[in-house]
């Protein structure tokens, strides 16, 4: 296995979080494997944005924290990495007024800013010719590097940044980087962020209307949608609040729409009262949650999974819901399908977890299978002409505790939909026998629902002698760091209720010694599993700095562990 | 269809004498009148004892949460546009707890009729001071008597770029099936604020309070003029009933929004959709 780690770094506003990605396609066009993690304060100017790419001739799946070549437009940079001996650094230390005979790393002291003036070029465009230095650096052809930029650009601007790569082509006079490695055919690879995957997967599954506010790290799925609402027939709303944004995809639903509505933490605080509404009412609603940490606004721009709990629990009483916790892009993709069939399958709100880093990481896939998906709306009552007034007993039990949902504009189909608990028309009860019905059937539901969830998974050798236990986006990390430790496997949670806790029980009580490893303060999975099974998990590996997990890290306590 | 017919067999559980039963009627009659199929009919109401009006009309019923009657309305409406949307809720439930969806639906003129009970009280929690409830009233949340300055939804919406604005009375219940029905009529968001007595907590605001002090407006009135609208909006001593401010220059959100010009949204089957496109572009 080779691997080289490529961070670009610059202040907020220099292009930094489309250089990245760009950078990484040029990889992949190459026939390299790249994973792409970007770090950023929440700032429009200024600051201190890095892309960080791990390239490798194997898949990877997380990132670390050693840097191999830095390309930097920031002084910041001298400050905030770690510059090893043997870092390679990339930078105009003329324009950075940064001395470089004090640093002890290799130095590559380009004039990017005196290029760009002598050229006539906008200043903006030293992101292009940092790039295509790396490029040639790296032995890539500029064709390669050109057809990208030809795909990601408008005709308007093509020109000045083909000009620019061609700087960089001249400036850079010799192979610092030997990837002398074998290149694969990577050409149906996609390479996307988790975001634009839930996106894409929401699309996939005929979604139709999406309503929301924008958060951070969710909002790019909505500006995702907004861009394809038009090609797919999609009413994209950015509402007033996120109070409005769910109870408009609650409307939309009831109506007769495939919903869903999107938020970080922040926003899902408003709209548990909507949360509330769509269990009561029984209306299908999806709902994609990227968490980030802190209460309140916290640091809008960075990771923690410390939102199980909240997505689990929120809401006064108790009703059926689902949670997926999806890690990689493809349970990613498959979790958004299902969210959509089980949603109006059991006329329940379901959650799909992402956090910052699954959500605006760059991850490749030999793309999504289709073939074979299939739509589920669930019970539907068609309608009767013949008697077009009747009242229709929308919440009596159809199949399983699930009952039949009549859109309004079906005749026969007349019912009562409150947010009070409620007979079967739908009329307001507070009948101590109807509330107990009620509260049953709706419950019911989840005997069929707790086998349609994806159950706990273990990866890796079944007999390791340690296993971590592990939700969501941090499967990534783990299965990096089992390309350099084969002493010890994971089980990952891809969705958390309802599931089957007693063969979990049985999978975890078989394991040798178990490691919870969070993004979090408290070990919620941990506590989740406790309750659920019995089994306490003592060792912890909780990280709650805002970072995701970094693969020597892992290894680190591997070997503290072993 | 007689009104009758749009009885659910749920008897009202308002207080005898209450406004809400002349704005039940003047309803049921609007849809009656004008030959709506109650099966494509929805009626959307808030928390409180106006937003239990959609429990005693025969027609698909949404009774949402307290204050969030709009978003909900705006969503069944912009998925079925082919539906009639009916929106009810209080003065505490839209002017209050709903303020901020109501100014927005305003700006966004979905087709939407909102009739607001406005009783000047918070009636289903036995009577604090609302929005509305005029200064220097007291109630059990203001026993020295209300300072804030009371909310003017005529304004409000005259400010926000509405497209119809009425004002009915329960007084006047004949009016105010006219008003409804013209309301439903608008392509766009009609509001309907009434004048509701409520018996039993806002004794100050009662018929006899309202007898007095309301007029209707007459044939000659110019309800295209904004300035008249804000004139009568800004009475303080009288109450101007029928249409204040109307506007069919606007078009509706639905006739502006690509995907709904030709279709209602649930008219396209839902089917899974061929994304090679959208990856294509991340290979
Ligand atoms: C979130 C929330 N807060 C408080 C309440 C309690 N509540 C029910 S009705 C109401 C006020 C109703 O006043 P108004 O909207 O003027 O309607 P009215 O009863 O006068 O018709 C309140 C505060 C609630 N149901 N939900
Ligand atoms: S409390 Fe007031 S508003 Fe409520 S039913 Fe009684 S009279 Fe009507």
């Amino acid at each position: 296995m080779s691997m080289l780690k490529i961070k670009i770094a610059a202040p907020a506003g220099f292009g930094i979080m489309s250089m990245g990605p760009l950078l990484a396609k040029v990889l992949k066009r190459y026939g390299f494997y790249v994973m792409g993690y970007p770090e950023y304060p929440s700032l429009i100017r200024g600051g201190y944005n890095s892309y960080l790419l791990m390239i490798s001739d194997e898949p990877v799946y997380s990132p670390y924290e050693k840097t191999d070549i830095l390309l930097t437009y920031s002084k910041l940079s001298f400050d905030k990495e770690d510059l090893k001996s043997d870092t390679i650094v990339i930078a105009d230390f003329e324009k950075l007024r940064v001395d470089k005979s004090n640093l002890n790393c290799k130095v590559y002291d380009i004039p990017f800013a005196k290029t760009v003036k002598e050229e006539g070029l906008p200043d903006i465009v030293q992101n292009i010719i940092g790039i295509a230095y790396l490029c040639k650096g790296m032995g890539i052809d500029i064709s390669v590097l050109k057809e990208v930029l030809k795909g990601a650009l408008s005709d308007k601007v093509l020109e000045v940044n083909y000009k620019a790569a061609e700087c960089g082509y001249r400036l850079c006079t010799e192979h610092f980087v030997n990837v002398e490695w074998e290149k694969r055919d990577l050409n149906e690879h996609i390479i996307m962020t988790g975001n634009e995957v839930a996106a894409t997967s929401a699309i996939t599954a005929g979604v139709n209307f999406y309503s929301t506010y924008p958060m951070t790290p969710a909002s790019t799925v909505l500006h995702f949608l907004a861009k394809y609402a038009k090609d797919y027939n999609i009413i994209v709303k950015h509402t007033e609040d996120e109070i409005a944004g769910i109870t408009m995809a609650i409307g939309a639903a009831y109506a007769g729409a495939r919903a869903m509505t999107g938020t970080s933490g922040g926003g899902f605080s408003l709209m548990v009262e909507g949360l509330g509404l769509a269990a009561i009412t029984e209306t299908p609603l999806v709902l994609f949650i990227s968490q980030r940490p802190g209460p309140a606004t916290g640091m809008p721009t960075w990771q923690e999974q410390a939102d199980l709990r909240f997505v689990l629990h929120a809401s006064q009483d108790e009703f059926v819901r689902a949670v997926f916790t999806p890690g990689d892009l493809k349970e990613l993709f498959y979790a958004v399908f299902d969210a959509f069939n089980i949603a109006e399958k059991y006329q329940i709100p379901v959650f799909v977890l992402s956090d910052k880093y699954l959500s605006e990481s760059i991850f490749m896939e030999d793309g999504f299978k289709t073939e074979g998906l299939k739509i589920d709306r669930g019970y539907i009552f068609e309608g009767d002409k013949s008697d077009p007034m009747n009242l229709f007993p929308r919440y009596k039990e159809y199949k399983d505790g699930i009952p039949k949902r009549a859109f309004p504009g079906t005749p026969g189909g007349i019912h009562k939909t409150p947010s009070n608990e409620h007979d079967e028309y739908g009329f307001v009860s507070d009948d101590a026998f109807i509330r107990k019905e009620q509260q049953e059937r709706r419950f019911r539901k989840l005997e069929n629902l707790v086998k349609e969830m994806p159950t706990p998974l273990l990866y890796g050798d079944e007999t390791a002698d340690i296993t971590f236990v592990s939700w969501g986006s941090t499967k990534t990390v783990l299965f990096e760091a089992m390309k350099y430790e084969k002493n010890f496997n994971f089980i990952h949670f891809p969705s958390i209720y309802p599931i089957d806790w007693k063969s979990t029980k049985g999978l975890l009580e078989t394991r040798k010694k178990l490691i919870l490893i969070e993004n979090n303060f408290t070990g919620q999975l941990g506590g989740i599993i406790a309750e659920n099974t019995g089994v306490f998990i003592e060792d912890k590996f909780l990280k709650y700095d805002g970072r995701p997990f970094f693969v020597e890290e892992v290894l680190n306590i591997l070997k503290r562990v072993s | 269809m007689k009104p009758m017919e749009l009885n659910t067999n749920k008897k009202p559980v308002w207080c005898p004498g209450c406004g809400n039963y002349a704005i039940w009627n003047a309803l049921k009659g609007a849809i009656a009148e004008l030959g709506l199929n109650p099966w494509e009919v929805v009626t959307v109401s808030g928390i409180g004892c106006s937003g239990k009006m959609v429990n005693y009309i025969k027609c698909y019923g949404f009774h949402s949460l307290h204050g969030r009657v709009i978003p909900v309305a705006t969503g069944v409406k912009l998925a079925n546009k082919n539906l009639t949307v009916i929106a009810n809720g209080g003065d505490g439930d839209g002017y209050g707890m709903g303020l901020g969806h109501f100014i927005h639906a305003m700006r966004r003129n979905v087709d939407i009729t909102y009739i607001v009970h406005n009783n000047r009280t918070y009636g289903l929690t036995t009577g604090q001071a609302s929005p509305t409830t005029l200064k220097g009233v007291v109630t059990k949340s203001t026993p020295e008597g209300v300072i804030d300055e009371p909310v003017n939804p005529i304004v409000y919406a005259l400010s926000a770029g509405a497209t119809f604005i009425a004002r009915g009375y329960s007084g006047e219940s004949e009016l105010l099936k006219e008003l409804i029905k013209e309301g439903i009529n608008h392509k766009g968001f009609a509001l309907i604020d009434v004048l509701q007595p409520c018996v039993s907590f806002a004794k100050e605001f009662s018929y006899d309070f309202y007898d007095n002090r309301v007029y209707k407006l007459d044939d000659n009135y110019d309800f295209t003029s904004k300035e008249n609208a804000y004139k009568i909006a800004y009475e303080e001593d009288r109450f101007a009933l029928g249409i204040i401010y109307k506007d069919i220059s606007k078009p509706s959100y639905e006739e502006q929004h690509s995907v709904l010009k030709d279709k209602a949204l649930v008219e396209r089957e839902v089917r899974v959709r061929d994304i090679s496109n959208i990856l294509s572009a991340y290979k």
